[in-house]
């Protein structure tokens, strides 16, 4: 069945011209003035004029999942937070914005940073007003150079214009069940080079000063988080979203992306930045409805493959999140695609297209490799297994392994990922999936590269004649 | 990254008359950077980047520096400057070059972007020129995905990157020293 967009106009990318909405070359750094004269901080103006419950339960029946590859609910997440006590207090609690996009085949948010920072930060007001939050941080990965130096240029503008700091638009429409003007502070951090803090404890720790070691959980971050103050983490596509659903109500929302195919699983509404990247003809950022499918991606929205090759597999979003084999280029990018195509899921949406003349033993130890290097350390089957795994496909790429080590990576990276309990962090599960899913959707390409199994069999042969001889029998497998 | 093993206890610290961590910058930290923390240690990773972008990579006294102004323990200071990549605690060249490796570039051909710097430069991956002027090291991904290969020349993200347009780049950092204070 063809795919017919629901979206009508672009919504993240409303100010950011792609294709097939505009032409990239016409792009620019949406400023403060450029942001309100196009209709910016609208959402946060009528957000501040509804009471901050209000404001969460319309993102909650918008059925918002969460853009940083977990597909939480967004509304949902926000209630975890303690209840604010009568006079709408509830001590300290942060927000802390996640922009540590850092796995392989993930570069979306960065299209907003670059370009539309103010869509950002009046999702990070809303927010702060909903969950009674004064200070927000927004972690950025250490490399984003020229998106760090943007946002914070944006994050001084809107102090100018008291989106923050609590001198202007704050304090004069005091929120409507309190008197005093409420004050959100934005700070911008920026990480140093490290995967892990990508993952949301990881990331806290990175905020207090420490080595980005994932904590357990319980106690979850909404109640013992940053500083062991209840915090919200959520990824920076995932507020960009929010003041279109203030403004628009969630009801229109919902008529975008997709229904559940699964009986009782959440739907899949709103667009969705995709990140297309690979051996396409014009890879980027895409905004499409959730439910698109991969082979609707690339041909209408990337000018199909490249050179006119075949397509042959294709990772649906991070490296983490297994691969889509030859069979699966008519996959559906929606929160369901874990179940029903045997990866991990969704991931953030950013597809890495291969052609027909990729080797998939060199996919699979790119990815080990880039496992291996970013494991924090902390948990031992992550940290030994995914060097194990690297040496093993290693060795597999360059001919030098017999059949039997396909099995032994296999059953390391099944071990060290799929048994819950064993790592603190999803990191390993992401490698296992990756590597596993490879191996088994493309077993035959391992198999023709690795020399076959010496296995000893106790027959005598030939009796006494060749008894002490020193012939070892046995079979080739 | 974080897992690499350390000399950290036979560690010996070089030492010189004048703070690494100058007056100016306690002062910014002390106005701009503390009061936007709970906790002194929050304050940790800005401060740490302060030196590098200073200094170009982080002596072990100025690790004790921070150490002593944020009420910390050197160790902490270690523990945390020895886990993130991005923080250099032995000297590099005064440019950094950058290659991303991960799954995009590897397949869009990151390795021409490799091959050129190194015949341009003259080392191999992991080396720093002989005058001190470039480190040349590959990365994991630059969140360049769509324009890959891509490649780092300090800040400068250079995307689509090709032997011309990567050896272009190297001319012009190369025309644009550095002059981190304490080298060179």
């Amino acid at each position: 069945m063809p795919f017919t967009p629901k979206m009508t106009r672009p919504i993240l990318t409303q100010r950011i011209p792609t294709p097939p909405y505009g032409n990239p070359k016409d792009r620019r750094v949406i400023s403060y003035a450029a942001y309100t004269a196009s209709g910016g901080y609208a959402g946060l103006r009528k957000a501040i004029a509804m009471s901050p419950d209000d404001v969460v339960n319309e993102v909650k029946n918008s059925q918002l999942r969460g853009r940083g590859g977990a597909g939480f609910p967004c509304g949902l997440k926000w209630t975890f937070l303690p209840k604010p006590d009568a006079n709408g207090e509830g001590g300290p609690r942060y927000l802390a914005i996640n922009a540590d996009e850092s796995e392989p085949g993930t570069f979306k948010d960065r299209l907003l940073m670059d370009f539309d920072p103010h869509l950002v930060l009046e999702g990070i007001a809303i927010c702060c007003y909903a969950c009674r939050i004064q200070t927000a941080y927004f972690y950025i990965r250490g490399e984003y150079h020229h998106q760090a130096r943007v946002m914070e240029n944006a994050i001084r503008e809107a102090y100018e214009h008291g989106i923050f700091g609590g001198t202007g638009l704050f304090s004069g429409a005091s929120t409507k069940n309190r008197d005093t003007p409420w004050k959100v502070e934005c700070f911008l951090h920026r990480g140093a080079g490290a995967y892990i803090c990508g993952e949301e404890t990881g990331l806290l720790e990175s905020l207090e000063g420490k080595r980005g070691w994932p904590r357990n959980k319980p106690p979850f971050p909404a109640i013992k988080g940053l500083f062991g103050k209840p915090t919200i983490i959520n990824n920076v596509e995932t507020l960009a979203h929010v003041p279109s659903i203030i403004e628009n109500g969630a009801a229109w929302f919902g008529t975008m992306g997709c229904e559940s195919s699964i009986k009782g699983a959440p739907p899949s509404y709103g667009t969705k930045l995709m990140g297309v990247s690979g051996h396409v003809e014009r890879p980027g950022v895409f905004e499409c409805d959730l439910g698109i499918p991969l082979r609707t991606l690339v041909e209408q929205y990337c000018g199909g493959m490249r050179k006119g090759k075949k397509y042959k597999g294709a990772i649906p979003g991070g490296v983490s999140m297994g691969i889509l084999g030859p069979d699966q280029f008519d996959a559906e990018l929606d929160f369901d695609i874990g179940r029903k195509y045997n990866v991990l899921g969704l991931g953030t949406a950013g597809p890495t297209i291969f052609d027909e003349d990729t080797d998939m033993v060199a996919v699979a130890r790119n990815i080990a490799r880039f496992f291996k290097h970013e494991s924090c350390g902390q948990c031992t089957p992550c940290r030994e297994g995914s060097g194990w795994l690297y040496q093993l496909l290693s060795r597999i790429e360059e001919g030098n392994a017999k059949s039997r080590d396909l099995d032994l990576a296999l059953e390391i990276a099944t071990s060290m990922g799929t048994m819950s309990g064993t790592t603190i962090c999803g990191l390993a599960d992401g490698n296992n999936w990756a590597v596993r899913t490879i191996m088994n959707k493309f077993r035959d390409e391992f198999e023709a590269r690795v020399k076959p199994t010496f296995i000893p069999v106790g027959i005598t042969l030939g009796g006494a004649g060749l008894g002490g001889t020193g012939l070892q029998t046995g079979v080739m497998v | 990254m974080a897992w690499i093993t350390k000399n950290s206890a036979g560690m010996k610290v070089e030492r010189r008359s004048e703070p690494y961590l100058t007056p100016a910058m306690r002062d910014e930290l002390t106005r701009t950077v503390l009061p936007r923390y709970e906790q002194k240690q929050g304050a940790l990773l800005p401060a740490l980047h302060m030196i590098q972008h200073e200094y170009a990579w982080i002596p072990s006294q100025a690790m004790q520096e921070i150490a002593e102004f944020l009420g910390l323990k050197a160790a902490d200071v270690l523990d945390a400057a020895s886990f993130y990549e991005e923080y250099w605690l032995t000297p590099r060249g005064e440019h950094i070059i950058s290659v991303c490796r991960s799954i995009a570039c590897e397949f869009c051909d990151h390795k021409a972007v490799t091959e050129a710097c190194k015949a341009k430069l003259g080392i191999e991956v992991g080396e720093t020129t002989d005058d001190g002027t470039f480190t040349l090291i590959e990365i994991e991904c630059l969140g360049s995905c769509g324009t890959a290969p891509a490649a780092l020349v300090n800040e400068k993200l250079v995307e689509n990157a090709t032997a011309e347009t990567i050896s272009r780049a190297i001319d012009e950092a190369r025309a644009t020293p550095h002059h981190h204070n304490g080298r060179h």
